[in-house]
């Protein structure tokens, strides 16, 4: 039960938005889908003052802009599996989407941005967002900029965001075209959180050798990790033994794991590097 | 002592409806959203009640302090331990440690005094709406002192956290089942092991969470209770004594109710609460729980630690077994017999002369526990399926003829086990047969082969299961018997009032179509009414598989009593004798010529028109209540001053089919698949929807299911998103077949059908996941078979070098 009364406020621009943001910052929240919002002011888990609906701001277009595809930042899960572009340019997205927990009712709320700015170490679009290298566009009442995905989550439940600032869209670098993708996620039946993601980027040439490799993990620390495995895949063919170094350097990049009541460090250490591997296959073999 | 028990009537009735597959009677309110359930009722000036909750495990209350919630405006009322204490007695417990020789101690709605588990409520408040009043529960101060907590009864039973004034440890109570010479068994046995099982703390989560109207008559000083509760009648005794006042002022209605598993058996603090609120302030009261809150109620947390006797032939000779449960707090509900439960139903259906089974089960600072469903059995079964594979392990034989070579033969029935149960009837071997056939058991074991040679983890498990169902506790209103009254109204429809209710299952639907087909009415025209002590005979509500057992057994015997007074009015208006009358479908005809017939409305009409004329020969009433009390239970001791408190012994194979990850420890539950007896099946689409239930259950039981908490003995698990039960997609489709081997003893030959399958299904689980990695030395100790405790032990076997 949410036991606050509090000042629920519908923007009908960003413009809007910000200005219902500046003053009340940091005693404010900011709603999308509400998949997060809602449930945690029901539980107590947080107690805001004033609630900003996003859903009339215009921020849900899914656009092509040079040399990039922006996803507003209130795109819908289903928004995403249906976007026709989405699946043309940057497939991972669609595949991914579709995989999110909780069904059609969640994914007909819930938004890739929300989920963002959430910054749940256990969830999907953050790790997805750092294998595209997206760059995340804040608006604040001093201005936009746009700040890399790999910075932006800063720790758990933590972004770059600042209190004043929203999230507008995720502007993701086209991939080059025949780029491959691949998504894995690991987790305990139906109705679990992540307990270990991989997301990952392949760009093959015509013998099958590596041009491009980026691979994020998600749901193995407080933030997503990007994984170094350029050295080690460029030139070279996706084989098992590359795969299994692949294994072993995922393993070591989870150097503070996270824990949750679901699976401890322990556990989402030793199964990074799988993850890794099999997203890896996967995405070679065509996703 | 002899109990005369009615047997089948001279002449069974035609069965028309009896065996078949009818649907849910008024099933289409369920899916158009018309059921009314107890949050869906309004009354008007109705208020909300919202419960402070002890933020400590262990602690002094040391004050408690509402002012401040008071002075919020929507406030009407704010209560401490102190002030309910005033106004409200003890709640008695469902079942008493003390009848038993065990340790009791008072429980109150509110504590007062003194805290033993974190989510215990303290104060609450009544407000306008329940935002309201969940609000003001903020300005409620309490000051506590906390006291070392003590989460594990290892802890609990040096002493250093009591938590009862009084008690010199925290045993609630230890039980001994010991029978044969255990020390000869394990002295000359050929083979012995030893293992442990260990079983996680979960519980039961139906999707409607408890929830309580309390409506005080202030002119005429009684109350009327809406709750999702299972078993009204005894729950008024409880409130009569809670509130002092006398059972006739207290009506109980239990609405639809989404699901009991035993969670809704009572006790719960908020019940006399609910009413205590609502007779202060002369309003309705409403309160209806949280998710949150209904995971503070517990169950099934055990550790076994064995030890077995065997022969070369993998003959078990001898069990040793120490049980020790964690109860957590004492709470009211009938929780803690659950253990006492799970000592008693060694060694299921296995013959094993010697055995020294005994049970500590121990208070301790997590949550009360309530019933859920299988009652400890689930977790005997568990334990002995465990022991019989590992046996099997041992000497390197099949599963499948372990148990075959251990099983009671079906020409033994009745067999007494050797805690004195008195197991009516089966036919194991056929069962285990029957599965083995249904799931292809030998192109599974072939199939493993190659898939071993890959490199992958397939595991078949087996698991037999014997549930008693049908119980009766003496001393407590844990009934085995119940009482039914059908009536006929003069247009020949039938009216069922039941003692027994339903939780959402569909027993109402089971009894009418035996009150259909002894009356020869359709089923159409039988309405069944349950769950209203204001209109219904005194019964017992749901639990323990008994509702067709009894409920239906009693609902025959009423039903044929309208039968019989029917058959000689018809007689007379037919100018034959009864026994030449055939019963139709709302027609009663002669054998002799079935051209004669009449409406069986005309009948009736007759009973109640003609009563000084055509039918003077009966009383004119068609009304009639009866009790059904089946055979086989025993409460005189025997020679061993054992009691046999179960009248029915339903059985089950099943067979789960997984393959795990070995990299990930993830179990992906390929197949799975069920051989149920239940005796007698009133309607096959019902028992099975018990049993895919109830598999459900076991399978998250086995596998994803536990209620954490951190070391201060807080709740961690207090949502879906945490509590994993698992999903339609988590589950292959069940593959079920049934056997009936009626019982002898029970008016239809029918068993128990509503508690059987969760801990065969956990068992078979368990087993196939040990059977995958057998390859790799490992064996799993540690209940549910998530995938962090499966990479576990795969990783300690292969430390400690694999296959042994």
């Amino acid at each position: 039960m949410i036991t606050r009364t509090l000042e629920y406020l519908v923007p009908g621009s960003t413009g809007e938005a910000v200005e219902m943001l500046t003053p009340s910052a940091g005693e404010a929240k900011l709603l999308a889908g509400g998949t997060w919002v809602v449930p945690d002011m029901t539980h107590g888990r947080v107690r805001p003052a004033r609630v900003i609906d996003l859903r009339r701001a215009g921020l849900s277009e899914i656009r092509e802009e040079d040399g990039h595809v922006v996803v507003g930042a209130t795109a819908t899960y289903s928004e995403i599996v249906a976007s026709s572009l989405l699946r043309e340019k940057v497939g991972l997205l669609p595949i991914a989407a579709a995989k999110i927990t909780g069904g059609a009712q969640v994914r007909n709320f819930a938004t890739a941005g929300g989920s963002a700015c959430y910054a749940i170490p256990s969830s999907d679009a953050p790790a997805w967002l750092v294998a595209l290298g997206a760059k995340m566009r804040l608006l604040g009442a001093s201005g936009e900029r746009e700040v890399a995905a790999e910075d932006f989550f800063r720790g758990a439940f933590r972004t770059a965001a600042r209190p004043d600032e929203m999230l507008t869209g995720m502007a993701i670098p086209t991939p080059p075209a025949g780029a491959r993708f691949a998504y894995h996620k690991l987790k305990f039946g139906e109705s679990g959180w992540p307990i270990a993601t991989a997301a990952c980027v392949l760009g093959l040439d015509e013998e099958g050798r590596c041009r491009s490799a980026s691979l994020a993990l998600g749901a193995v620390a407080e933030t997503p990790l990007r994984v170094e495995v350029g050295a080690v895949l460029e030139g070279s063919p996706v084989t098992r033994e590359v795969a299994q170094e692949v294994e072993e350097i995922a393993h070591r990049a989870v150097a503070e794991p996270w824990t949750d009541v679901l699976a401890d460090g322990e556990y989402r250490k030793s199964v990074a590097g799988v993850v890794a591997k099999r997203v890896l296959l996967a995405a070679a073999n065509g996703g | 002592m002899t109990i005369e028990v009615e047997r089948a009537p001279r002449e069974a009735p035609r069965r028309r409806y009896v065996g078949s597959r009818q649907k849910k009677l008024k099933g289409d309110l369920f899916v158009r959203g018309k059921a009314r359930y107890v949050a869906d009722i309004e009354l008007p000036g109705m208020l909300h009640a919202a419960v402070l909750r002890s933020p400590h495990a262990h602690a002094h209350v040391k004050s408690v302090d509402v002012s401040r919630a008071l002075e919020i405006s929507d406030v009407v009322a704010a209560v401490s331990g102190e002030d309910a204490r005033e106004l409200t007695g003890p709640v008695p417990h469902f079942i008493d440690p003390a009848v038993f020789g065990g340790k009791t101690a008072e429980v109150r709605c509110l504590a007062v005094e003194k805290v033993v588990y974190a989510g215990q409520p303290v104060a609450a408040v009544v407000a306008a709406s329940r935002n309201d009043a969940e609000a003001a529960l903020d300005a409620i101060a309490v000051e506590y002192e906390p006291l070392e907590v003590g989460l594990e009864p290892a802890a609990g039973t040096q002493g250093g956290t009591l938590l009862y004034e009084g008690w010199e440890d925290n045993t609630i109570i230890h039980i001994p089942f010991v029978e044969g010479d255990v020390e000869a068994a394990f002295a000359e046995a050929e083979h012995t092991l030893e293992d442990e099982v260990r079983i996680q703390r979960y519980t039961t989560a139906p999707i409607e969470t408890r929830g309580y109207v309390a409506d005080w008559d202030t002119s005429a000083e009684s109350l009327t209770f809406y709750g999702a509760c299972q078993n009204p009648h005894p729950l008024r005794w409880v409130l009569s004594h809670a509130l002092g006042l006398p059972e006739g002022k207290i009506r109980i209605v239990a609405p639809h109710v989404g699901g009991g598993f035993g969670l809704k058996m009572h006790g719960h603090p908020e019940e006399a609460l609910v009413c205590m609120l609502s007779r202060m302030l002369e309003r309705p009261v409403r309160w209806i729980e949280d998710r949150r809150e209904t995971f503070l109620i517990g169950g099934r947390e055990q550790t076994h630690t064995f030890k077995v006797a065997f022969d070369d032939e993998g003959r078990i000779t001898g069990l040793r077994n120490n049980i020790v449960a964690n109860v957590g707090a004492l709470g009211a509900p009938p929780g803690w017999g659950m253990a006492f439960l799970t000592a008693l139903s060694f060694p299921t259906g296995y013959r094993i002369p010697n055995q020294d089974v005994q049970v500590s089960i121990v208070a301790t600072n997590k949550g009360p526990w309530n019933a859920s469903r299988g009652y400890g059995k689930e977790a005997t079964n568990l334990v002995m399926e465990r022991i019989v594979d590992l046996v099997a392990q041992k000497l390197r034989m099949a599963p499948a003829e372990v148990r075959r070579r251990n099983f009671i033969n079906k020409d033994e029935f009745p067999y007494k086990t050797n805690a004195g149960l008195n197991i009516d009837s089966g036919d194991y071997h056929g069962a285990l047969d029957k599965a083995l056939a249904m799931m292809g058991y030998d192109d599974l074991r072939a199939e493993q082969e190659r898939l071993r040679a890959e490199g992958r983890y397939l595991g078949i498990g087996l698991a037999f299961e014997l549930t008693p169902e049908g119980g009766d506790i003496p001393g407590t209103l844990v009934a085995g018997f119940d009482t039914t009254t059908v009536k006929m109204d003069p247009q020949g429809k039938v009216t069922v009032l039941t003692g027994v209710t339903t939780p959402g299952g569909g027993n109402e639907t089971g009894i009418a179509q035996i009150v259909a087909d002894e009356v020869g009415v359709s089923l159409e025209d039988v309405t069944v009414i349950q769950g209203d002590t204001g209109l219904c005979p005194y019964g017992f509500g749901n639990y323990s598989g008994r509702s067709m057992l009894v409920g239906g057994g009693s609902a025959a015997l009423a039903a044929r009593d309208i039968r019989e007074k029917l058959a000689k009015v018809a007689a007379a208006m037919l100018e034959t004798e009864p026994e030449n009358l055939e019963f139709g479908e709302g027609v009663i005809s002669r054998r002799d010529n079935p051209d004669a017939s009449l409406p069986t409305e005309t009948v009736a009409y007759s009973v109640l028109t003609l009563a000084f004329a055509t039918a003077a020969m009966v009383e004119p009433t068609l009304e009639s209540t009866r009790v059904y009390k089946p055979d086989n239970i025993t409460h005189i001791p025997d020679e061993k001053g054992r009691i046999q408190p179960y009248p029915s012994y339903s059985s089950a194979v099943h067979l789960a089919v997984v393959e795990v990850d070995a990299e990930t420890g993830v179990v992906d539950l390929k197949r799975f698949g069920v051989v149920h007896d239940c005796g007698t099946i009133i309607n096959p689409t019902f028992v099975e929807g018990q049993m895919q239930g109830a598999v459900a259950m076991g399978v998250g039981a086995a596998l994803s299911e536990e209620l954490i908490y951190d070391d201060e003995g807080n709740l961690l698990t207090d949502r879906f998103k945490t509590y994993l039960m698992p999903r339609a997609g988590d589950l292959p489709s069940f593959e079920m077949e049934h056997q009936v081997t009626p019982s002898p003893f029970t008016l239809l030959g029918a068993k128990g059908a509503g508690e059987a399958g969760v801990g065969g299904s956990q068992a078979a689980v368990a087993n196939a996941v040990n059977d995958a990695l057998a390859p790799l030395g490992v064996t799993l100790r540690q209940m549910p078979l998530s995938p962090p405790n499966v990479l576990r032990a795969i990783r300690e076997a292969a430390e400690k070098g694999g296959v042994s």
